[in-house]
């Protein structure tokens, strides 16, 4: 199993890895199609979707997109529906936050005082692949976590979270779009840590001057080794910027956003396009190229006025199959939406930002109302530098339980990351079809 | 990039100087003589025994590698060399170069005695690293468990500048661990701790705190049947011969609270109590067994007895335990924070007050059983299911049934009984529907919300009847550090707020309040419209409890006041974390910190306030993450301070010695009483050195010592990655054993150095160590506990001593057969530190398995030293290995090899003695190595505590150490103070220029 080695910085709640890239210049100058670096997002909804309104049939452009997944049909050629994916370890242990601390991570969970789980299939792919940009991956929320207990006696952790960057601790989730914002682009993360290689090597300097010729030898191995690992985090910075500059000063499709204002944006819908758009721009800009964002947890209480839905989101989803909890779910996937164009407008070679990424949209239930999650609903969008065909409904209902293993997926997935990994989770098969 | 390549040098000091006779005979006779009679083999692209004698231009060049020279002498010597087969020279002649060496050696040693030597500057090994880390933070951390592994130097350790070195590479994992440590940083009210845990999750940051709480529970007296067993001893004082012992004393000798063990003999001894519990108690406590009657027939029941009596009052409390229920107000539900809360509290306030409402009258009619209500739904009350409970677990319990007309008095015996015995002490989890929390375990400290977090102390019982003053405001900390480290006051407010807070619009009791518009959700306003909202609530129907407001307003102007008390403090701990950082420093760099630099370190916190506006916990993170990645921290400078002198060697300063003793016994920084001595100077002083280094001999971190120690000398770094074994063919050799295997030698050296026994006890010991696996397989009886013990009578199962230690023997095996080679040749070159020139490039392939061998593997190497070539080294350490055979290939005894065939394990020694198994190889040692043995020890010890290889002068060292052990009884402080005494030791070298041109 493969081990995350990866340093987190924590800034104001979001992670950063210590950045070192050896291969940028090859991405910033040459763009053949598989110099683009592949993303992967995550877009979590807690409690289900209506399942009368969830469907897809057929192929290309003769794929059929029923209510709730009517946001994604401009976009259906790049987009896989797939059906009848569930998680073995989620099941059987009880509702709700039993079923979502393993979503992505596949692994058992504890009960009790112990938070336990295991490494989730974004922060897998963020070890591998982080450390060639400023932030190995960003973990955002608009939804408060909750760390009780629910009355299955697990933490309520398990349904506040999604990313795990070990089994011990889930990755803190940001959800201030300002403070998101600002530790992306400040890059604080390459700073601080070029702000103490600066601040060692004046005191190795000084020390310098004042050993004798052997000793000096051996501080100058330190110095050199101080001044090699500055530089290359120095290079890598200035080659981010120019690469922002360049895309600008060749006016591609100038996407740019201000800063959020501080402070939690009061409409949901204000929320959630700016965390989307916090992605988008950390995706082009490449600061980072793996994301996963909850709008609404497990068990959210958040509310949705302006559907016109008076309960809650989690009570809502008891009455799944009404028209309201539909209209939640459409939101939901109509952000997903928003975020798969913004990435879709973002040239990127011949194709676009979407085209080197693969965004997964997906819930822990099925079925609210009896908290089913025996399958999944789940949309990926996005052909990830070619390696994954899109315009698809795969359906895996029907057959055994072996083959239709959310993990079997996150192990094909991370094959083209280049993860390769034996098992994960409850899974040793990749998903047939992929 | 390459890094310059570092030469070491160790002619360039003052110590360097000619003597013309001997570098004339050099020239005119043992160079002649070398190129005449060894060079033919001795030279080229693969000379012999990878010696190339050519290379020895000058006589500086053969000081530099005095060690090949003893050996060339040693061979001479024994008539070894030339071989035979070669032509050989007169006889005076090689008296003249055997002489030659012997003077040169002499020489050197007069000359140079005590010469520090070159001492490199160099970081911190991997190992050192670790325990700097554990020291300085108090979490055992480990940041360079997945380092490469460091190289060592010539002399087989890693802990000196010629091998350690430092890149690009390395440096980039230097400041992964520096923030790895950074990541565990605690931010308190006083200062800085670090976790066992990264504390950047909210999770994590509950999960420390409240470990440490209940920790801190779990560790208190609070068995009742220990105050009766205490309180009988007391009593029975004068009989049990200390007539004049204390309630304090006995308190303080069983471990139990002095101040409670007053109350429980008070109550046990009060002479007004006559019916009801405490009557019955004290009939109980009169009963226990007399000392002074003493009934032979009977067994000792005492602590039966005391468990009885514990049982009867836990039984008791826990049937007139008093019960609550949330506060009835119309519209919210009981699980709503502020009325839960206030049931909370009332449990809590009444754990010493007994239920009257649990006694029956005799008059009373027959009991009947009660009927349990279900277990009730979400946010609803559970006071009447567990009152239903209690009443059908205390039916039948005859001592709650009272005499009518005596009701008043038994109320007073239960009162008071309830005053001194409480139903608990502390409340260490809860479920939602405290008390019962049958569905709920493991939920530590929890208030038992519903899905939003929530904590509550119930301690009080504990606080006023078991803690000191002391303890008490211990605990008092640790509850004040969790709001300051978890907030969880604010963070179940926001929770709250977000989850539940909408019960009082009437929305249900998991809906939320909207975002307030412009204040941030702990605001005081906004705490206070949600606090008037309920009260309204708790107005709107006359048929509340009237009691419910109170509990509103407690409740929300508790938070409020614990959150803007917590601003202020949170403000007031800056400065004080500030201050703790440079002590921090001033630890990390082993030494106090200079004016300059502590304003550097405060500068530098500003700076990343101020211009990278970075939040205060994380700009202290990056100071501690720089603080790590200072060379200062980083790196021993403590041997290379630049001072000009004259004098060739100079003292340590009082630091650097301190630094010296400490990375030699302990692998790890100064602790607090070292650099004590070294601020106040006197550290130098022989009766204070002498003192120290004994205290540090005696310290739990002499552990280090035999692990850093004894995994170079001995070969053994790495055997806790050591899978050469068949696991098929070995099923017993399991991770567990092969750590118990590791661990053997390092629990008898430092027992051997912690107890000062002697040296030869290493060779000669019939005692070891073992674990409980490690027991079973040396077939010693079984060791029960979890812990290693000592075996005294282990020369029974063949073991004792270093020698047939598991971890050496299985080190050495190829798998499916045992090595006698490698284990003898182990045994020439670890333990008695024999040079062997390394084997020829081909080497004939001995059988990989014994079992598909068609002869034992004695005859197959007797076979190989049948030919002169093999013989004239595997002459030498064959038999040390051969004497094992005894031992397989798992270090387990054996009487037949794998192939079914018995075993010999007898050997003839290089002087052509026979010996047999563990008792001959022990015995030709004593007889003929033994000081080997001794002064390569020495030489190993002087190199390790050094931080350097060995120089010829040093060998004055090494026979002044041999001089000493015989006078004391070999004792390995012996070995250890001569060395720490040693000029070596305590100067340094004047460096002898500081290059001009270096300076910038």
């Amino acid at each position: 199993m493969l081990r995350s080695r990866r340093t987190v910085l924590r800034g104001a709640g979001a992670v950063m890895a210590l950045p070192w890239l050896e291969s940028l210049q090859a991405l910033a100058a040459t763009p053949s199609a598989s110099a683009f670096p592949k993303r992967f997002g995550v877009m979590f909804l807690g409690n289900g979707i209506n399942e009368e309104h969830w469907n897809a049939t057929g192929s290309g452009a003769a794929m059929k997109l029923s209510k709730t997944l009517e946001p994604l049909e401009s976009l259906k050629h790049k987009i896989n529906v797939i059906d009848g994916l569930f998680n073995k370890t989620s099941t059987g242990q009880g509702i709700h936050p039993a079923q979502t601390g393993s979503l992505l991570t596949g692994a058992r969970i504890s009960k009790g005082a112990i938070i336990h789980s295991g490494i989730s299939v974004d922060q897998m792919i963020a070890s591998r692949i982080g450390e060639d940009t400023p932030q190995s991956s960003i973990v955002l929320a608009c939804d408060q976590p909750m760390t009780g207990y629910h009355e299955t006696n697990f933490s309520m952790a398990y349904s506040s979270h999604i990313s795990w960057q070990t089994p011990d601790s889930p990755v803190p989730i940001e959800i201030y779009p300002s403070l998101a914002f600002d530790n992306l682009f400040e890059n604080r993360g390459s700073m601080r840590n070029i702000s103490i290689l600066d601040r060692v090597r004046d005191s190795a300097q000084d020390l310098t001057r004042r050993v004798s010729s052997t000793d000096k030898a051996k501080l100058d191995e330190y110095l050199m080794s101080v001044r090699e690992v500055e530089k290359r985090v120095e290079a890598m910075r200035k080659t981010k910027d120019s690469a922002e500059d360049t895309a600008k000063g060749l006016n591609r499709p100038a996407f740019s956003m201000e800063r959020p204002a501080n402070g939690l944006p009061e409409d949901l819908r204000d929320h959630a396009r700016l965390m989307c758009d916090i992605i988008a721009i950390a995706f082009q800009t490449d600061k980072t190229r793996v994301a996963s964002l909850i709008i609404s947890r497990d068990l959210s209480a958040m509310y949705y006025p302006f559907l016109e839905v008076k309960e809650g989101h989690h009570a809502a989803s008891h009455n799944n199959a009404s028209a309201g909890y539909e209209r939640i779910a459409r939101f939901h996937v109509s952000q997903f939406a928003y975020l798969a164009q913004k990435l879709d407008s973002m040239k990127e070679g011949d194709g676009t930002v979407l085209d080197h990424s693969c965004l997964m949209f997906l819930s822990n239930l099925w079925i609210g109302r009896a908290h089913d999650n025996s399958r999944l609903p789940l949309v990926l969008a996005g052909g990830l530098g070619g390696t994954l065909e899109t315009g698809r409904t795969l359906s895996y209902l029907g057959q055994s339980a072996e083959k239709r293993r959310m993990c079997g997926l996150y192990l094909s997935l991370m094959d083209r990351f280049g993860v390769k990994l034996d098992q994960f989770g409850d899974a040793q098969e990749r998903l047939a079809l992929l | 990039m390459r890094l310059r390549v570092l030469v070491v040098t160790l002619t360039v000091s003052a110590f360097s100087a000619s003597n013309p006779a001997l570098e004339r005979q050099f020239e005119q006779t043992v160079r002649p003589f070398v190129t005449k009679y060894c060079v033919g083999c001795h030279s080229g692209k693969a000379p012999a025994a990878a010696l190339d004698l050519h290379t020895f231009a000058s006589m500086d060049a053969v000081v530099r590698e005095y060690p090949r020279w003893a050996a060339v002498h040693d061979r001479m010597a024994a008539s070894e060399m030339p071989p035979k087969a070669a032509p050989q020279p007169p006889a005076a002649d090689s008296r003249k170069v055997i002489a030659w060496i012997e003077t040169l050696r002499a020489d050197e040693i007069r000359k140079h005695a005590g010469d520090p030597g070159a001492v490199l500057a160099r970081r911190l090994s991997n190992s050192e690293y670790n325990y700097t880390i554990r020291d300085l933070t108090g979490a055992d951390l480990r940041p360079t468990r997945e380092f490469p592994v460091d190289p060592a130097n010539l002399a087989g350790f890693d802990n000196s500048g010629e091998s350690l070195t430092m890149s690009p590479a390395l440096l980039k994992k230097y400041l992964q661990a520096a923030r790895s440590v950074g990541d565990h940083m605690v931010l308190t009210q006083d200062g800085i701790d670090f976790a066992p845990h990264p504390m950047l999750s909210e999770t994590d940051r509950d999960k420390y705190p409240i470990q440490r709480i209940i920790r801190f529970y779990e560790s208190q007296p609070i068995d009742f049947a220990d105050y009766f067993q205490a309180a009988w001893r007391y009593k029975h004082r004068t009989t049990l011969g200390n007539p004049k012992t204390t309630l304090a004393a006995i308190a303080a000798e069983s471990k139990i609270s002095a101040k409670y063990l007053p109350t429980v003999w008070q109550l046990l001894e009060d002479p007004s109590q006559l019916v009801g519990p405490v009557a019955k108690l004290q009939a109980m406590w009169r009963a226990l067994p007399n000392p002074a009657k003493p009934n032979p027939a009977k067994q000792d029941t005492l602590r039966a007895d005391c468990v009885a009596m514990r049982n009867f009052v836990v039984r008791i409390r826990s049937h007139t335990s008093m019960q609550f229920a949330a506060p009835v107000v119309r519209g919210l539900p009981a699980g709503s924070q502020p009325l839960l809360n206030w049931k909370l509290r009332s449990f809590a306030l009444h754990h010493r007050d007994s239920n009257h409402a649990a006694l029956r009258n005799d008059t009373d009619p027959p009991e009947v059983e009660p009927t349990i209500p279900r277990y009730p739904g979400l946010h609803s009350e559970a006071a009447p299911r567990w009152a239903a409970l209690r009443a059908k677990a205390r039916m039948g319990d005859a001592d709650l049934t009272v005499p009518a007309a005596q009701r008043k008095a038994y109320e007073a015996s239960f009162s008071r009984f309830a005053s001194v015995f409480p139903d608990t002490f502390y409340v260490r989890e809860r479920g939602r529907f405290f008390p019962d929390d049958s569905q709920d375990k493991g939920r530590l400290l929890s208030a038992g919300n519903h899905s939003v977090m929530g904590f509550y102390r119930d301690d009080a019982p504990l606080m006023d009847l078991i803690l000191s003053d002391k303890d008490r405001k211990h605990l008092d900390r640790l509850w004040e550090e969790f709001e300051y480290i978890a907030d969880f006051t604010g963070r179940t407010f926001v929770q709250y707020f977000f989850n539940q807070s909408g019960e009082v619009q009437g929305k249900g009791a998991e809906s939320a309040t909207a975002r307030p518009v412009n204040n941030e959700v702990t605001d005081t306003p906004v705490i206070y419209s949600l606090r008037d909202a309920y009260l309204a609530k708790a107005a709107a129907d006359p048929k509340n409890d009237p009691i419910a407001a109170e509990a509103i307003r407690g409740h929300f102007e508790g938070i409020n006041s614990i959150l803007r008390r917590l601003e202020v403090s949170r403000v007031e701990a800056q400065p004080k974390q500030q201050e703790a950082l440079l002590q921090f420093a001033a630890r990390a760099f082993r030494r106090p910190l200079s004016k300059a630099e502590r304003d550097d370190i405060l500068g530098y916190y500003r700076k990343m306030r101020e211009k990278d506006a970075l939040p205060h916990e994380e700009a202290m993170r990056d100071s501690i993450v720089s603080i790590l990645m200072s060379p200062h921290f980083l790196y021993r400078l403590d041997l290379i301070e630049a001072t000009r002198s004259n004098a060739a060697a100079r003292p340590l300063s009082g630091y650097a010695l301190a630094s010296r003793l400490s990375y030699f016994l302990w692998s790890s920084m100064p602790d607090a009483e070292l650099l004590q001595h070294a601020a106040q100077g006197d550290l130098r002083r022989p009766e204070v050195l002498l003192a120290q280094t004994r205290r540090m001999l005696r310290d739990e971190r002499m552990r280090d010592f035999a692990t850093e120690f004894a995994g170079n000398w001995l070969g053994i770094r790495q055997f806790e990655n050591f899978n050469s074994v068949d696991r098929e063919r070995f099923p017993s050799f399991t991770n567990e054993l092969r750590q118990a295997m590791f661990v053997e030698p390092i629990r008898f050296l430092q027992d051997l150095f912690t107890s000062n026994r002697s040296i030869l006890d290493a060779l000669y010991a019939k005692h070891t160590f073992v674990n409980s696996i490690l027991a079973k397989h040396y077939g010693m009886p079984e060791v029960k506990t979890a812990d290693w013990v000592r075996v005294d009578d282990a020369d029974r199962y063949q073991r004792g001593g270093l020698l047939p230690m598991a971890v050496f023997l299985t080190n050495s095996s190829p798998g499916l057969r045992t090595s006698p080679v490698k284990r003898g040749y182990w045994v020439v070159h670890r333990v008695l530190d024999e040079t062997i020139p390394p084997p020829p490039a081909v080497v004939p392939e001995l059988p990989s398995d014994e079992a598909k061998s068609d002869m034992p593997l004695r005859e197959v190497l007797a076979q190989h030293r049948a030919n002169p070539v093999c013989a004239s080294c595997h002459a030498r350490f064959d038999a040390f290995g051969l004497v094992f055979e005894g031992y397989g290939p798992i270090g387990e005894t054996r009487a037949k090899d794998l192939a079914g065939r018995p075993i010999d394990a007898s050997a003839a020694f290089p002087d052509h003695t026979q010996g047999t198994g563990l008792e001959g190889i022990q015995k030709y040692i004593r007889e003929h190595r033994q000081k080997d043995f001794q002064d390569g020890l020495s030489r190993k010890m002087i190199a390790y505590a050094l931080n350097r290889s060995l120089q010829l002068s040093d060998e004055a060292l090494v026979e002044g150490i041999g001089v000493r052990l015989k006078t004391n009884q070999n004792r390995a402080h012996t070995l250890i103070e001569t060395i720490v005494t040693s000029p070596q030791f305590l100067q340094m070298r004047t460096p002898v220029s500081l290059a001009k041109s270096d300076i910038k």
